[in-house]
């Protein structure tokens, strides 16, 4: 849970980061306005002859673009700018560094993040230059097909022919079974036909948290000598037998209380509260009692205790505190309905009695 | 396009802010549970007094009296209620016997009263108690024991009452104490009245003077044994002081030509506060028992009465019409400017100021009804607890939790009776008495 919080915390401070300082909404984009292009007005000759076949050339330019727009000696905004056009040369867009989905999960638990350089391979954008005439890029005669073999990469790749030793990758599955949760050694004949599991593994249980570990028993003795090895050490520490009630944490775990399991367990002790017999001193008394609760919900008598009060004079604090243990006492009798899961929640509680609201107006 | 990025931002701010807050609530502090509760309910504590058990054979008598003057003490306060025997599951047979805890649990028994009589030698009367918190499992507070004449046991009931009493609800006691007042007796027009004391409870009623001549208005000294009362015996009303053992009684400040009445005891005893009238106007007096010193404290042409000494004795409350009604004023007790302190609409009479100092009670008329109510000694937070046709003359019960007063019905055949009302409104009941009966005046707490 607590991992979830700090990456959606995170999560939350990177995307006002990157309002703040990212440029997401840049307004480059409102430059985008109405495009214009310069014309010239030329006569039928000059459109023959610009329109004449040619040869093809023997090495054509990378870049057909032979009447690449000259940029307006004005600043005129209207004027194209393909080079703003264009995406960025090095585009290193905030999602491809940090993407979203790989906050998600934990960094050690991801793929690897590639490295900026294969985003070279990614292809471009289409951009919004003007589009060469085809003339210079179409041959009048059709060159033979290259054969793939005959194209020497220029970087050295892997050997991609299929290795016959190498595993055969299998297809994924829902739930597999990790090969080292198995007792038995299985060899490649006895791999059986089909890599589908045939039954898929229990998940582990999350291990149960507490402040001592758990006492040993002694593996060689048996129950009987246990017990009573257990009762003599008992009797000669004069320490009562160990109880079955789990040990209390330094600190309660598990869920919290909800809001409306809280109010049903004030309602039940204020429904015992009866003011109506208490001095107006005693009505002007705020007492703190603190009680423990057994595991059935019922308050253990013992441990009631006043904590601390105020507002009343000091004759005043026992009657209200004995109205506040009767209080607990009488609806607690049957014991009070609270979730057994969370217990360590609701084990010890601090109860504040105040009568403000139950004074004589 | 501003617009969005700031909407973005906005989004991704209250995204993060709503992160934090649930990260904040799953992150909550670890230690013990803490809830608060500010509302409960408000309701008679169930309690349960078994007979208590006579310890021989003289103690009989009083073993099963002495426990219903217990619980119709604590059932009269409104704030408990009784569990009637024939439910109970476990009998006391032993006053040292453990207490059955699950079996008073069943029926809900928030109290127990265990108590134990005997009658010694001399017809000396011994009663001993226990409290028991029974949902706690426990004694609330340690067992007491009270021994006194066999002519007392009714006192010896209202003293273990009010010690259960003041150990559930920390109030001061009440119980073991008196009320002066006055019978009535004939028709309306011909009313005869006596002064009459009794128990709280309206037991053991006395007569401390007959019926031949009007008396008006008793009040108890601090200490209980004295009595001032105004009495029409000379034909004018003058104010008597009436000594409650030996029914011997003397004129106050007995002066020709005046007329005195409404006294008031001052908290230590030694000064009586009067109004009198002299030449037709009314002022406020104090009279030094001592050496039958008298010094004015208010000089207005305006009737000034019924004055009421604050606890500390430092101040005094008493009634004015100085602003055209009658209203309720606050002074120093040596006298000086009168600041008002009663702002609503009506007439208010009958200050009397609370044995704890914090409120004043009143009579106030308004509307064509009477009511007994209650301010702060600012004026402030003013409620009325009763509503009747005539509701007035209160008094206060020694811990200043009750409020007992004069309720008369409408009508020529109407009559008066003495009702209390605490101070939240919610437990009126009537005071029961052989006759009708107005003015009552609470005794402190007896000795």
């Amino acid at each position: 849970m607590n991992t979830g919080t700090y990456i959606s915390g995170i999560g939350h401070v990177l995307l006002i980061a990157w309002v703040l300082f990212g440029g997401l909404f840049h307004r480059s984009q409102d430059t985008v306005s109405v495009k214009a292009t310069d014309v010239s007005i030329i006569s039928e000759e000059e459109f023959a002859a610009l329109t004449r076949p040619q040869a093809p050339p023997v090495n054509p330019e990378p870049i057909a673009i032979p009447t690449e727009p000259t940029p307006p000696q004005s600043e005129d905004s209207a004027v194209p700018e393909p080079a703003t056009e264009k995406p960025p040369e090095s585009p290193e867009p905030p999602q491809a560094e940090t993407p979203p989905a790989g906050e998600e999960n934990p960094v050690v638990e991801g793929p690897p993040t590639p490295p900026p350089t294969e985003q070279v391979d990614v292809p471009e954008p289409p951009s919004d230059t003007p589009t060469p005439r085809a003339a210079p890029r179409i041959a009048e005669t059709p060159t033979e097909p290259v054969p793939p073999e005959t194209q020497p990469s220029d970087t050295v790749s892997e050997e991609v022919t299929p290795d016959p030793t190498a595993e055969t990758p299998k297809p994924e599955t829902d739930a597999t079974a990790p090969p080292e949760t198995t007792t038995r050694t299985v060899t490649e004949a006895d791999t059986p036909a089909s890599s589908a599991p045939i039954a898929s593994i229990r998940p582990v249980a999350r291990p149960q948290k507490s402040a001592r570990p758990a006492p040993q028993k002694p593996p060689a003795e048996d129950d009987a000598t246990a017990a009573a090895i257990a009762a003599a050490v008992s009797e000669a520490n004069d320490t009562p037998a160990p109880q079955t009630e789990t040990p209390r944490p330094a600190s309660p775990s598990g869920p919290p209380l909800s809001r409306g399991e809280k109010d049903a367990l004030r309602v039940a002790v204020s429904s015992c509260w009866n003011v109506g017999s208490l001095s107006s001193d005693a009505l002007r008394t705020t007492v703190v009692v603190a009680v423990s609760l057994s595991r059935d919900g019922k308050p253990k008598p013992g441990s009631i205790r006043m904590l601390s009060s105020s507002g009343g004079s000091a004759g005043s604090e026992k009657q209200a505190f004995d109205a506040a243990r009767r209080a607990i006492l009488r609806c607690g009798a049957r014991g009070y309905k609270l979730p057994s899961e969370k217990y360590d929640r609701w084990r010890d509680i601090e109860i504040t009695f105040n009568p403000e609201k139950m004074r004589i107006k | 396009m501003t617009c969005l990025r700031i909407l973005t931002l906005v989004l991704a701010l209250t995204g993060l802010s709503a992160l934090t807050s649930s990260y904040a609530l799953a992150q909550e502090d670890p230690g013990p549970l803490r809830i608060t509760i500010e509302e409960g309910v408000i309701e008679p504590l169930p309690f349960a007094v078994p007979d208590f058990i006579a310890e021989n054979g003289a103690a009989k008598e009083y073993a099963t009296k002495i426990a219903r003057v217990v619980a119709a003490d604590l059932q009269g306060t409104g704030l408990f209620r009784e569990i009637p025997k024939d439910a109970f599951i476990s009998a006391v047979t032993s006053f040292d016997s453990p207490v059955q805890y699950a079996d008073w649990k069943a029926i809900n028994a928030q109290a127990l009263i265990t108590g134990a009589v005997s009658v010694g030698s001399g017809g000396r009367l011994t009663v001993k108690f226990r409290v028991y918190d029974v949902f706690s499992g426990a004694p609330l507070g340690k067992g007491l024991q009270f021994g006194g004449t066999t002519g007392s046991w009714r006192r010896m009931g209202h003293k273990v009452a009010d010690a259960v009493y003041s150990r559930i609800t920390g109030e001061g006691p009440y119980f073991d104490s008196r009320v002066v007042f006055i019978a009535e007796s004939g028709p309306k027009n011909a009313r005869k009245k006596r002064l009459a004391i009794m128990d709280y409870d309206g037991a053991n009623v006395q007569y401390l003077t007959d019926d031949r001549s009007l008396v008006l208005a008793p009040r108890f000294s601090p200490t209980g044994d004295r009595i001032l009362y105004t009495s029409y015996e000379s034909g004018f009303p003058k104010v008597y002081l009436l000594d409650v053992a030996n029914v011997r009684r003397r004129v106050l400040d007995d002066q020709p030509g005046t007329m005195s009445f409404a006294p008031r005891f001052s908290p230590n005893g030694r000064t009586v506060l009067l109004s009198l009238s002299v030449g037709g106007n009314t002022d406020i007096f104090s009279y030094d028992l001592a050496s039958g010193q008298r010094k004015r404290l208010t000089s207005a042409p305006s009737i000034e009465i019924a004055p009421s000494f604050s606890p500390d004795g430092s101040q005094i409350v008493f009634t004015s019409d100085r602003s055209g009604t009658s209203q309720l004023y606050i002074m120093p007790s040596g006298g000086g400017e009168p600041r008002r302190i009663s702002g609503g609409k009506g007439r208010y009479n009958t200050p009397v100021w609370s044995p704890r100092g914090d409120l004043i009670a009143f009579t106030k008329q308004s509307k064509g009804s009477f009511h007994i109510g209650v301010m702060r000694v600012d004026g402030s937070e003013e409620r009325l607890l009763t509503t009747s046709f005539l509701d007035e003359g209160p008094t206060w019960s020694p811990n200043g939790r009750v409020i007992m007063f004069t309720r008369e019905t409408a009508g020529a055949s109407g009559s008066s009776a003495l009702y209390s009302v605490d101070i939240t409104g919610r437990v009126l009941k009537r005071v029961p008495t052989n006759t009708p009966a107005s003015d009552p005046a609470w005794s402190p707490l007896l000795k």
